[in-house]
């Protein structure tokens, strides 16, 4: 790291201060995380079963109220998870201006996915 | 030979290739010659003033039997030279065990620029800590005969460089004074000791016997990337000395200072801290105490 | 007093001279994994939007999953999953400040190897043998 030229070394330690949060996002990716490993058990087992079904099969697996729900909680869990760890990867290892667009886009998509993918299941759901 | 009772050392003499495996001990020495490195170029991300370039060969005087090769990173700052890595054979009939022995001994026999930090000779000052053939240890408790065949010797990784093997520790000692080590503990001093029980006191140990050699801030990717705001293994085992103290009344402040995204959870829990501390201590298991505390204080 | 004259300091090697130990590189890793999930995911949502949006797409995906292609991205993805499945509950174990004697550490590392590999042989082998 450099010094900056005329900073104390203590000042340049200090930077900003602590931001006095960080717990929150923390604390967050693990509850997603516990959450998904029943749920990620499931949908592997899901996924086994439906090997090689057809297409009705795969509509009359969704429309159960038991997968449609775990399939949304699914969703919910992977892109929050997702969101998070990205973010925690690009703060990593992105440290000029690209940075914040970045993690926003990241955060964003994560989002723009995890709708798109409730909305998919719902429709199938309530298809005729 | 019974092996040791289980603690936090083994010595090298009961290591086989088998049992490296399964690390019981940070002292355990891996001598595979494959995935030294990992599979990046030597100049990945290497600013064009930090490139090694190859440095010249000292062959051991004449007469020595049992020769062992070192290659050493160098750095002459007034050269305004980009470091380079000298290669030299060291007599071992000459030279003690330890690789502090061997530098001590191109020193006086082969190169006398050559520098380092040095002072106790058994471990328990920090000042020669260094990366001996890929991996951060202190010198003088490193058997030569520990080292692979060509031993490599850099100063510790992903630090600012003074001169030769010495690094620039100015950073990491500022992020050190940042987390106040020292009492808290207000209203006027008491007219007995500040009293603690037998088991408040073993809260400590594993904790203030660190001898701030930052073999494990140097061994820390998070660092390498986020060194300027990260504050590393070594500190935040310092914090977490200060805040088992059951006698400290800052803790509030204490947690308060440290709760940021970088400053403490830059850390994921790599390891490679624990990995590398040559007294054998636990740093990423203080820095999990920590975030623990975090964690209770808002639930 | 004398003047001080500041060289630019080398920084010395890191990511290019430290030792990859079971430690960094099962982290880095679960990282990896990470971002190949992270693409899976993204691959999930395509496979619910197509089976919403009729027969013809849903088939469609189903044969381009039944191809080559497909067939590897399907196991790379179950590699990723049960890798950071289990190095997942390894960090959550951490969390709780267990298992951090450097013996543990260690163990639990292999462990995580060898989890991955046996679930992902039984998941693609139950698979085929349920429905070939």
């Amino acid at each position: 790291m450099v010094l900056r030229s005329g900073t104390e070394p203590q000042v340049q330690a200090q930077g900003l201060g602590s931001a006095k949060k960080g717990v929150h996002p923390w604390a967050a990716e693990r509850l997603s995380a516990i959450a998904l490993v029943p749920l990620m058990i499931w949908l592997v087992a899901s996924m086994i079963l439906l090997r090689g079904a057809s297409y009705a099969a795969f509509l009359a697996w969704l429309r159960q109220p038991v997968s449609s729900w775990l399939m949304v909680l699914s969703l919910i869990a992977i892109f929050h998870h997702t969101a998070l760890g990205l973010q925690v990867i690009l703060e990593d290892y992105l440290h000029s201006a690209l940075k914040v667009p970045a993690i926003t886009t990241a955060r964003l998509a994560c989002f723009a996915l995890c709708v798109a993918g409730i909305l998919a299941t719902i429709r199938i759901a309530l298809m005729h | 030979m019974e092996p040791p009772a289980p603690g936090r050392y083994s010595t090298s003499q009961y290591d086989s290739n088998t049992a490296l495996m399964l690390i019981r001990s940070s002292n355990q020495v891996s001598r595979a010659r494959i995935l030294r490195r990992f599979p990046v170029p030597r100049s990945l991300g290497v600013p064009t003033g930090s490139r090694i370039e190859r440095g010249r060969r000292w062959p051991a005087p004449r007469g020595a039997r049992r020769i062992k090769t070192f290659e050493i990173y160098r750095f002459e700052p007034s050269s305004g030279n980009n470091p380079r890595l000298d290669t030299f054979e060291v007599d071992l009939d000459a030279c003690g065990p330890m690789v502090l022995d061997a530098l001590i001994w191109i020193k006086n026999n082969l190169d006398s620029t050559l520098t380092f930090r040095r002072s106790c000779r058994e471990g328990v000052c920090g000042s020669c800590a260094m990366t001996i053939d890929g991996t951060n240890w202190l010198a003088c408790t490193r058997f030569i005969s520990e080292t692979l065949p060509t031993a490599s010797i850099y100063p510790l990784a992903g630090m600012r460089v003074i001169k030769d093997l010495v690094p620039d520790l100015t950073h990491v000692l500022a992020q050190y004074t940042m987390i106040e080590p020292w009492l808290k503990a207000g209203g006027a001093p008491p007219q007995i000791e500040r009293l603690q029980s037998v088991e408040e006191r073993k809260r400590l140990d594993g904790y203030y016997e660190c001898i701030l050699c930052f073999c494990c801030t140097s061994a820390c990717p998070s660092h390498w990337w986020n060194g300027e705001r990260f504050l590393g293994p070594a500190v935040l085992l310092q914090a977490w000395r200060w805040l088992a103290d059951s006698r400290d009344e800052a803790r509030g402040e204490r947690l308060d200072r440290l709760e940021d995204p970088f400053r403490l959870y830059r850390c994921h829990t790599i390891l490679n801290c624990t990995r590398t501390c040559p007294k054998g201590l636990n740093p990423g298991k203080a820095i999990a105490e920590i975030k623990k505390l975090m964690l209770e204080r808002t639930l | 007093m004398a003047e001080i004259i500041e060289f630019p300091r080398p920084k010395s090697p890191h990511l290019q001279n430290y030792r990859p130990q079971l430690t960094s590189v099962l982290s880095f890793a679960n990282r990896v994994s990470g971002i190949a999930l992270a693409l899976a995911a993204v691959g999930l949502v395509a496979w619910l939007a197509a089976g919403a949006s009729g027969a013809a797409a849903y088939g469609a995906f189903d044969s381009f999953l039944s191809s080559i292609i497909g067939r590897i991205l399907l196991l790379v993805s179950t590699l990723a999953l049960f890798f950071h499945l289990c190095g997942g509950i390894r960090h959550i174990a951490w969390d709780a400040v267990l298992g951090f004697e450097l013996r543990s550490i260690y163990a639990s590392g292999w462990a995580v190897i060898a989890a991955t590999l046996l679930l992902t042989a039984a998941t693609w082998i139950a698979a085929y043998l349920i429905r070939g």
